[in-house]
């Protein structure tokens, strides 16, 4: 073979091959033309084979040619490649469509008890002020749970809380936490700031208000120096961070014969905002908690000196506050745990 | 309390709106519940005349009136009462009347008949309680005018605390007013007008124990005549909350609403001789009460008797034998002073809480005791006639003086925070009729100042320079040390007069929450998809006896053990809820059961609390996990086949939880003898710490079916699991360990071993991990198959065998030895190696 002959080879090589990477159906026949013509066996290299016959001064210039045509050979097939790639590619996603309107394979969700959310979110208010979270057992001894109180025995005050007795010999189902601000004080030194939540129970009958088994939370400040007017400034503190901001309260005079002076404390009713409405009783306002300054004889049965240290304790209803903030309206719906009912509080 | 507003301006000016009043007297301490407006529900009911009353002509039970109203033509009305009259005046509801309850009165035709508007009963009106026939007014009721401008009044319920018997009082909630307005207070008339002989002459009292009955104070009424009180009074008693019974007893109940003094009246012809004795009953003694139960008396309970034997109980009810009634003529008043605890009790013992031994168990001044029995006497006399016996029999006729409190202004603003001078606060008691005196002696004296007194008294001394000595007014028995002085100048002044500060002293030590472990356990479970309940701690004993672990399981570390005899509630309120609970399960499976009654089928419920016990006469509590799950615990769906949750769901909450809280991998052993649990499914459970504690130890697995069929077979194929986990009572989560990612891949090998019928999968995993070596990462369980071509008892188990290590690259003959060292292990054991 002479040099023109393989110029001509080439040139013929070149233009079959272009008509074949046009007219590929596919890739794997690109794949195919690749590895015929460009493969370390394929046509071209069989071309280039016969350049050793050739004068040393023409070698060059068959390269030359040889690069043009495998340059335009690997162009047209990365051309053709990209072209059917897009086609394939638009084929694949059609084929692979789904009805993405059909349902969401469900994950099971689970919910937390309003109840225990309520005196969580209690606890996470008050500590933020410092306050520290204590417990103290359900079956109490009539002596914690109302003597060291302040309330004697056939006291009339006890009218306020209808006892559930146990047959354990002087001792009772608590029927609040206050009793923990005794042993609360009897085990910690001032400065005291303890928040005290737990179950609790009465001889009451139930009803959309009223139940005989709850919730309470208790706290108590207790050091040199604590005022009424810190009690003012801490609740109105919680009732903003439980409520939100903007919301009127009201303290007023209230009656327990282990604080004095007692206060009740009021929020503005959330379901009116004032005018009065039967959610509120007309008032316009709705009791969130009671309070007061540590009486004297209690903190002296704490074992500290009603002289020296003073303060404030406060308890509340943490279903109650969960009934104000989330519309609740019958308490009874607490503890009969329909998880319809529980179900919005994840 | 109910106090009219009228009945309150007989002896207070009121200026003040109904609800600005409810308001301040809310503010004062006097919480005002509820305001009820008399007569607001009679528009367009007036007072008329019968003129005639005959039969309807087309229906036996009913009769047609002719009603005048005074002027006009009168008006044809329809009506079904039996009691009614020509001449008598009644309340007339005319067209477009709205009666309480919102009844609208419109012109009728009623069988065939125009009814031109109703005649009202008392009960129609919400006036009296009486129902039955229409309400006959005094002939002397002016005709044509509203009955609300007759009747119509507003009244107030207050709510009197414990500590102010002195407010549950027309006179005491006055004096409330009065503090808020400014203006005084009048008393009502204590004149007596006496006449025959002296009181002496008709009754004599001993009282045998004077500490139960301070005093005892008496007078004789003569030539009464019993019957209705006069209409105003018996309108003033029904708006207050009282029944009218008849002018003497009346009387009485009339004194105790406007003083608070319990009075009580006896037939004198009743009581032999005349001669009352206060004491306690003797044993085998009863009594006929007012209500004319026979009733045992206690030897604790104070009577007045005479000489025959008990006439009633002191201070709570009457005797039936000595009751005023329309045959009486001569009218014996008490007004005694009783000790309040013995009262108490006493009402108490006998279930007869009144509004009697209410007042007398808040303790009474002893100045009423006088008060009451002239005011008593001089109404009975305005009432129901009669002629008051000159004088009172009077046990005890010394009245103390006023009690002083010694209290320090200082101090006052330090416990309030508030900028509150000497002389503001002298003017504020003033406002509650508290005088107060500086104390007398020597500027640089020393005086003793009560701070605490009762149980635990308390007094110091303190410059008498430096206090004040409030005169407190003999009905304010309340008040009694400084902090009482504290509370009232507080009261008095407002709250919304102290700042609002935030307290500015020394913060307490760090102290991790109790509550910490129990919200890991919490928010981790709720993120499994479970969802917390809370059910009642107080079960009933069926619920018990099913309900309790026949060997309950050890507790984690730290935490108390499932112990005692079961505690039971000596006073409950119903069987349902007379004993506490010892398992968290039986309130998961009753929760089970109510939401499957509603249609709820799929669900996964947890509790976290308590159980208690008596152990050795005190009281024991423990804090427990528990969790059910009934019905398919993922939920179903178009994609996904519904599948019931089984063990394998709670174990992997179990090993979910675990994790959570660092414990090593749970073990679980089989348990086939609790009753409540299946035999065949369930186990026990235990994990451990690092450092060898145990983390988390209890029982899972399904219901029996004949538990389920026994308490409730919605409760079938639930899984229950009670457990005790470290930390719950109390604790902070564990630190969890950082890890360094190995650098070096591991390599896996997959296992099917073929078992015979009797070995487990646990026993199995077992081996692998006893003979695996030091480069055994991790064993899982991929595939149980069981069928051809095992034989017939055998199953084969895949396990995914995961080698490694941190150090290098393993080599194929390392893994090879690991491999062929489980194959011989699993050999010895029984099983083989399927390839
Ligand atoms: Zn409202």
């Amino acid at each position: 073979m002479d040099l023109a002959d393989i110029i001509r080879d080439l040139g013929a090589l070149e233009t079959s091959t272009l008509a074949a990477i046009s007219a590929a159906p596919d890739t794997p026949a690109l794949d195919g033309i690749d590895v015929e013509v460009l493969g370390k066996k394929g046509a071209l290299t069989g071309i280039l084979r016969g350049i050793g016959a050739l004068a040393a001064d023409d070698r060059p210039r068959v390269g030359a040619v040889a690069n043009t045509v495998r340059g335009a050979i690997e162009a047209a097939l990365a051309a053709r490649r990209a072209e059917l790639g897009a086609a394939e590619l638009t084929e694949r996603l059609a084929r692979e469509r789904i009805d993405v309107t059909l349902p969401g394979r469900p994950l099971r969700r689970g919910s937390l008890h309003p109840s225990i959310e309520a005196m969580t979110q209690i606890a996470e208010i008050f500590e933020q002020f410092g306050f520290v979270v204590h417990e103290s057992p359900e079956i109490e001894d009539d002596l914690t749970n109302f003597q060291m109180l302040n309330i004697p025995p056939d006291h009339p005050a006890r009218d306020l809380w209808d006892t559930l007795y146990v047959d354990i010999p002087g001792h009772l189902l608590r029927t609040h936490t206050s009793p923990g601000q005794i042993r609360v004080m009897q085990a910690m030194k001032p400065p005291i700031r303890a928040l005290l939540p737990g179950r609790c129970f009465r001889y009451e009958s139930v009803d959309a208000s009223h139940g005989f088994e709850f919730f309470q939370v208790e706290g108590l400040m207790v050091d040199e120096g604590v005022t009424l007017a810190d009690m003012k400034g801490l609740l109105d503190e919680f009732a903003r961070a439980m409520f939100g901001d903007g919301k009127k309260t009201r303290f007023r005079p209230g009656y327990y014969p282990f604080t004095e002076p007692s206060v009740a404390f009021d929020v503005e009713c959330l379901v009116c905002g004032g005018p009065g409405c039967p959610a509120c009783g007309r008032s316009g306002w709705m009791t969130i908690l009671g309070a007061g300054m540590v009486h004297p004889v209690v903190l002296q049965y704490g074992g500290l000196d009603p002289e020296r240290y003073q303060g404030f304790a406060f308890g509340m209803g943490p279903e109650r506050i969960s009934m104000l903030k989330h519309g609740i309206t019958d308490l009874r719906l607490f503890m009969e745990n329909d998880v319809r009912f529980l179900e919005p509080f994840r | 309390m109910r106090a009219p507003l009228s009945w309150l301006r007989e002896f207070v000016d009121i200026d003040l709106e109904p609800e600005a009043l409810a308001e301040r007297l809310t503010l004062l301490g006097m919480e005002v519940r509820g305001i009820e407006r008399r007569g607001l529900a009679w528009q367009n009911v007036v007072v008329g005349e019968l003129l005639s009353v005959e039969k309807h002509p087309n229906a036996d039970r009913l009769s047609l009136t002719t009603v005048t109203l005074g002027a006009g033509e009168p008006l044809s009305i329809v009506c079904g009462a039996t009691n009614i009259a020509p001449g008598q005046r009644v309340p007339v509801a005319l067209p477009g009347a709205v009666l309480p309850g919102d009844r609208r009165i419109e012109r009728t035709e009623k069988m065939g008949v125009v009814s031109n508007g109703m005649l009202c009963s008392g009960d129609e009106l919400e006036l009296t309680a009486d129902g039955d026939g229409i309400l006959i007014l005094a002939p002397d009721t002016p005709l044509g005018v509203p009955l609300a401008e007759l009747y119509g009044d507003v009244i107030f319920d207050i709510d009197v605390k414990p500590n102010r018997g002195d407010a549950l009082s027309i006179v005491g909630l006055a004096r409330e007013v009065a503090a808020i307005t400014g203006s005084a207070v009048r008393m009502p008339s204590f004149e007596v007008v006496e006449s025959g002989p002296d009181v002496a002459d008709r009754l004599t009292v001993d009282v045998i124990d004077a500490a139960l009955c301070p005093r005892f104070v008496g007078r004789w009424v003569s030539g009464v005549r019993v019957g209705p009180s006069p209409e105003h009074v018996q309108m003033r008693l029904l708006a207050a909350g009282v029944r009218p019974i008849s002018n003497v007893v009346d009387a009485s109940n009339y004194v105790m609403i406007e003083l608070g003094k319990p009075i009580h009246t006896f037939d004198g012809s009743r009581v032999e001789r005349g001669h009352l004795v206060v004491r306690t009953a003797s044993s085998g003694e009863r009594l006929v009460t007012l209500d004319h139960v026979d009733r045992a008396l206690d030897p604790d309970t104070l009577l007045i008797a005479d000489d025959h034997g008990p006439l009633a109980i002191a201070g709570v009810m009457g005797g039936a034998a000595s009751e005023v009634t329309d045959a009486t003529t001569d009218v014996i008043i008490e007004s005694a002073i009783f000790d309040p605890v013995s009262i108490r009790r006493t009402a108490f013992h006998h279930a007869l809480r009144s509004e009697a031994s209410l007042r007398f168990e808040k303790g009474q001044e002893c100045r009423l005791a006088r008060l009451g029995a002239d005011r008593a006497a001089a109404l009975v006399a305005a009432w129901a006639g009669g002629s008051v016996a000159r004088g009172r029999v009077d046990t005890a006729p010394d009245e103390p003086g006023e009690d002083r409190v010694r209290f320090r202004p200082a101090r006052v603003a330090r416990i309030l925070g508030a900028d509150l001078p000497r002389e503001a606060q002298v003017d504020l008691l003033a406002r509650v009729g508290i005088a107060v005196a500086s104390p007398a002696g020597a500027a640089d004296a020393k005086v003793d100042l009560v701070i605490a007194a009762g149980s635990k008294p308390r007094t110091v001394q303190v410059p008498a320079a430096a206090t004040l000595e409030a005169v407190v007014p003999s009905w304010r028995r309340d008040l009694a040390i400084e902090a009482d002085i504290i509370e009232e100048l507080a009261r008095v002044n407002g709250y919304d007069r102290i700042p609002s500060t935030l307290p500015a002293t020394a913060l307490p030590l760090f102290r991790p929450s109790p509550l910490a472990l129990r919200d890991v356990v919490r928010h981790s479970l709720a993120g499994f998809g479970l969802r917390e309940v809370v059910t009642h701690a107080l079960v009933s004993p069926d619920h018990l006896a099913r309900w309790s672990w026949s060997a309950p399981p050890a507790p984690a570390d730290g935490e108390g053990r499932i112990d005692g005899t079961p505690i039971t509630v000596t006073n409950p309120l119903s069987a349902d809820h007379a004993v506490l609970r010892q398992d968290l399960v039986g309130g998961l499976v009753d929760t089970v059961v109510l939401n499957r009654r509603r249609g709820r089928d799929d669900l996964a419920l947890f509790e976290i609390g308590k159980g208690y016990g008596r152990v050795a006469d005190a009281p024991h509590e423990w804090w427990r996990l528990g969790f059910a799950l009934a019905g398919a615990f993922d939920p179903p769906s178009w994609n996904r086949p519904r599948r019931a949750a089984d063990l394998g769901d709670a174990k992997g909450v179990l090993d979910a939880l675990c994790a959570t809280l660092g414990l090593d991998g749970p073990e679980y052993t089989a348990l086939a003898t609790e009753a409540a649990l299946h035999p065949g499914q369930a186990v026990t459970v235990l994990a451990r710490t690092a450092d060898g504690t145990v983390g988390l130890s209890g029982v899972v697995g399904a219901i029996h079916p004949a538990a389920a069929a026994a308490w409730d077979e919605r409760a079938e194929g639930t899984i229950l699991a009670e457990i005790s986990i470290r930390g719950l009572s109390g604790g902070v989560p564990s630190v969890p360990r950082g890890v360094n990612p190995s650098r070096f891949p591991s390599v896996e090998r997959d296992l099917a071993i073929v078992v015979g019928a009797g070995e487990t999968a646990g026993r199995v995993e077992a081996v692998i991990r006893a003979s695996a070596g030091a480069l055994l990462r991790s064993v899982e369980l991929f595939d149980v198959y069981a069928g051809a071509p095992l034989g017939r008892d055998e199953r084969s188990l895949a396990f995914r065998i995961v080698f490694g290590t941190d150090e290098r690259t393993l080599a194929d003959d390392e893994v090879e030895a690991a491999v062929g060292a489980i194959s011989a292990a699993i050999i010895d054991a029984g099983g083989r190696i399927r390839s």
